[in-house]
């Protein structure tokens, strides 16, 4: 048979069959990327906090534990490191008790619409603090608003703060009182303590040192 | 070339694949691209023989 010159450029089926495979290979990759983002995502439980398995979002019974938040040479970010055990609110909470407050501190986040000048997680806006690491901030712990509470711990200071936030000026823009109970700040500060033990590759940037230059005013909340 | 793996997923193919800018793009990129180059040269050969 004798060969015809012809140029593939303008050959119908080759760009019929490239577009299926490039079609086809973004349609597997993106759904096995969805499932791979699904277990990447998926909370911890309680058995991996036990045996110190890390994974990016830990099991709500994190709240039982001491969180750090350290430089890691290797990412040039600081990670969320999970300590001992230490009591939150004087007890230590079981894998349902922890889950259930968690939820709820999830709840009362959605019904105060925290998110409205707040961020959380990267969500939200920046009219005050970002509170994606606010339990982390050094003025919960260095004495500052445990003293102008007058509570014996960081979480008890929190939980006061978040009832009667009018009455601790912590920030020039000052947060208003939003009707939350004895109940709902103790889960809110739950959810907090979570999500700051939550891996968020770094994010919010350079937390520790913009809350040290900031003296806690702006992240303080 | 290889760096360790840092991130908190090692055992997942994507955060090997990820490492720096762009080593998962050009990854997916040759994957796409060097098939297409197999179809190309079949096309190429259906026509020369008297396809369509």
């Amino acid at each position: 048979m004798s060969k015809k010159s012809a140029s593939v450029w303008t050959s119908i089926p080759f760009w019929r069959r490239s577009a299926a495979w490039v079609t086809g290979v973004a349609t597997v990759l993106l759904i096995w990327l969805t499932f791979d983002t699904m277990g990447q995502i998926s909370m911890g439980s309680d058995e991996d906090l036990k045996n110190g398995i890390t994974k990016r979002i830990p099991a709500a019974s994190v709240i039982n534990y001491h969180i750090d938040y350290q430089f890691d040479d290797k990412r040039g970010h600081e990670v969320p490191v999970i300590g001992e055990k230490e009591t939150f609110f004087g007890k230590e909470w079981s894998a349902e008790e922890a889950a259930k407050l968690l939820h709820l501190g999830k709840l009362t986040s959605q019904a105060k619409n925290c998110m409205n000048c707040h961020t959380l997680l990267g969500n939200g806006a920046y009219y005050a603090p970002d509170l994606t690491k606010a339990w982390l901030d050094p003025k919960w712990n260095d004495g500052t608003m445990t003293g102008i509470t007058g509570k014996a711990s960081k979480e008890e200071a929190m939980a006061e703060f978040l009832m009667h936030p009018s009455q601790y000026p912590t920030h020039a823009r000052m947060m208003p009182n939003l009707g939350i109970t004895k109940e709902e700040a103790v889960a809110l500060v739950a959810f907090l303590k979570h999500m700051s033990a939550i891996d968020t590759n770094g994010f919010p940037r350079n937390f520790s040192q913009s809350a040290k230059r900031l003296e806690g005013g702006t992240h303080a909340h | 070339m290889w760096e360790a793996c840092t991130d908190v997923a090692c055992g997942n193919l994507f955060a090997w694949l990820n490492q720096g800018p762009l080593t998962l793009t050009i990854f997916l990129h040759t994957v796409v691209v060097i098939p297409m180059f197999f179809i190309y040269f079949q096309e190429k050969k259906r026509l020369e023989e008297g396809g369509e």
